[in-house]
């Protein structure tokens, strides 16, 4: 167990570096551009507004707002499923439940022929929601599934097997759904499904920082029933939780913040199980109320890091944030596989 | 007559034609035992004996109401267990069970702390009452040095005296052991019994244990249950069950007796 001091100080230095990196994402990019300008572009209402200034405020800044919601959102989403579930390896992606809520998705764009960040608006504005709501859905549907085979079978690895398989299936699914579907839609839909912080639109990523903040929040609330989930189902209910409700209001607020997320920036890979593994790792705690700002801190930041390092390349192209997450995403996984002693006895 | 009245009053559970066993879907039901009537009163050190597969866990799990019986009903201080929240019964039974816990980060002090949850506010933190509680279960089973230990790293005999002063920091009338000497070393066993047995009588409290420790048993419990097969059920005193030849019936194995003189079993060619 690490000291009280050694916590403040970790929880005092987090928001420094999330500042630090948006500030750099601000600055960093294709286009190279002054400090001065940043800071100008920031906080000076209308004026002129120079090249670098739309750059800056239309572009990249909703990219790191983006990038900073989406890290959180997705980090608590990985640590709900992982407490809820008892499973380490559980996450938005491993379990199939990013590629549920493509299939929502699909299902809109290619049958609806609704792409939300394409039109503007007030149908923009329901052509979001529906995006929201068809990921939702089809999150959902995995989840249960997911929920389903969990009860049966207690080994955490098998499950994760079949969380992959699920995900297979769907993206069967989702690849017969884009063979039928016409060449617009499509080219929407691919857009989407490599995954990227930087198509919201100003509105859309103040409104997801918005939403997430305020799940975060009401996540807090539920530390002790997670504190108790940690020492199984029994202790749960002993300790005078209703283990049933509890767990089914956890992972929809999980599957809405996959769902939130995966619609507005396609499928991110690795964060959401990486991320509370590394927050485990800094804190040396599997408390809650510690646990949920250290991994909504710790998700800003290696979001934000990953989109930076996505920009590296610096020419008009940028990496893809998947590879990037992946990077830092799979040598975790194989680090909690090899390392887990809670795995192979299920 | 006048006793009576003060007995009643002391009664803590009360068990009224209940039937014990799990139905593993709609069609199969699997009875364990049938028709149970029986009371625990205050300050009583209940061992429950029986070989493996008599039941002896699914009839603790269902008096606490973490699987419901099959019919009949469980008045918990007056109170029918069917009609209580989880919250209302975690304030009147604390358990230790033998589910693994197997977190990598969580101390001994989580775990206790986790006995408290059924008082806090939903969210609230910890009060100073609360911590009080914990401290004080900690120092009761002189487990103090192991509380910023992370739970995963302590022995088997650390890890039972923690989910111990967890059941005891929760400050509940009964408290239900499952297997609480299992995986223990001999001296430990018995530091544990005696600790269980001075705890019931000293603070009134009612504890039920399952146990294979036989020999243990009867010397600490201040009454058996011995569950059997075939819906096989005898409550007594231990002495009174031993003079009976009723552990010999409980374990009926061939080459092997029950020896009421020793207090031991013993095979016989």
């Amino acid at each position: 167990m690490i000291s009280r001091t050694h916590t403040t100080i970790i929880f005092a230095i987090l928001p420094l570096v999330i500042v630090g990196l948006f500030l750099v994402n601000l600055w960093f990019g294709s286009v190279p551009i002054d400090w001065k300008d940043v800071w100008t572009a920031l906080f000076t209402n209308g004026g002129v507004s120079t090249a670098a200034q739309i750059i800056v405020v239309q572009y990249r800044l909703p990219q790191a707002i983006t990038a900073l919601s989406v890290g959180v959102g997705l980090s608590i989403a990985g640590l709900l499923l992982q407490t809820t579930f008892n499973n380490p390896l559980a996450g938005p992606s491993v379990l199939g439940i990013s590629a549920g809520a493509s299939l929502g998705v699909a299902l809109l764009v290619l049958i609806g022929g609704v792409a939300g960040s394409f039109m503007s608006n007030t149908i923009a504005i329901m052509g979001d929601l529906a995006m929201v709501f068809a990921a939702f859905g089809g999150a959902l549907i995995v989840l249960l599934i997911i929920v389903f085979v969990s009860g049966k079978i207690g080994n955490a690895v098998t499950v994760l097997i079949i969380g992959i398989m699920i995900g297979y299936l769907v993206s069967a699914v989702v690849g017969t759904l884009q063979f039928f579907s016409n060449s617009e839609d499509l080219h929407a839909f691919i857009l989407w499904g490599l995954g990227s912080f930087s198509k919201t639109s100003n509105l859309q990523s103040m409104s997801i920082l918005a939403i997430t903040t305020i799940v975060v929040f009401v996540v807090l609330i539920f530390s002790k029933p997670l504190n108790a989930l940690l020492l199984g189902k029994q202790y749960a209910i002993s300790s005078g939780f209703n283990v049933k409700i509890m767990q089914t209001v956890l992972i929809l607020i999980a599957g809405f913040l996959i769902a939130l997320d995966t619609a507005f920036t396609g499928p991110i890979a690795f964060l959401g199980l990486a991320v509370p593994h590394i927050a485990r790792s800094f804190f040396k705690t599997s408390n809650h109320s510690i646990l949920i700002p250290a991994t909504a801190l710790i998700g800003a930041a290696l979001a934000l890091g990953c989109n930076l390092v996505s920009k590296l390349p610096g020419y008009d192209a940028s990496l893809p944030i998947n590879a990037v997450t992946s990077i830092v995403g799979a040598p975790i996984v194989i680090w909690v596989i090899i390392k887990g002693r809670r795995i192979s006895n299920g | 007559m006048g006793s009576s009245f003060i007995d009643s009053q002391d009664v803590i559970l009360k068990l009224r034609g209940l039937y014990t066993g799990y139905s593993s879907s709609e069609r199969s039901k699997k009875h364990l035992h049938n028709n149970l009537n029986c009371e625990v009163k205050k300050g009583e050190l209940i061992a429950i004996l029986g070989p493996n597969g008599a039941g002896k866990s699914t009839l603790l799990k269902s008096l606490s109401g973490i699987i419901s019986p099959l019919r009949g009903t469980i008045d918990i201080n007056g109170k029918d267990l069917k009609k209580m929240s989880n919250k209302e019964v975690s304030k009147e039974i604390s358990m230790v069970l033998t589910d693994k816990i197997d977190d990598r980060y969580l101390t001994a002090y989580d775990i206790v702390g986790t006995g408290r949850y059924p008082y806090g506010s939903f969210m609230g933190k910890l009060t100073q009452y609360d911590k009080e509680k914990i401290e004080n279960s900690f120092n009761l089973l002189e487990a103090s040095e192991l509380k910023s230990r992370y739970y995963i790293n302590l022995s088997d005999g650390e890890k039972q005296k923690v989910l111990l002063a967890r059941a005891i920091a929760q400050d509940t009338q009964l408290i239900f052991l499952d297997e609480p000497t299992a995986f223990i070393d001999s001296p430990g066993k018995v530091v544990i019994m005696n600790f269980l047995f001075e705890f019931a009588s000293k603070y009134h409290k009612s504890i039920l244990m399952t146990t294979h420790d036989t020999e243990l048993a009867l010397n600490f419990a201040t009454r058996l249950w011995l569950l059997g097969k075939n819906n096989m059920f005898v409550d007594g005193k231990p002495d009174v069950l031993m003079k009976k030849g009723m552990i010999n019936k409980l374990f009926d194995r061939k080459g092997v007796t029950f020896n009421a003189e020793t207090r031991r079993f013993e095979s016989y060619p």
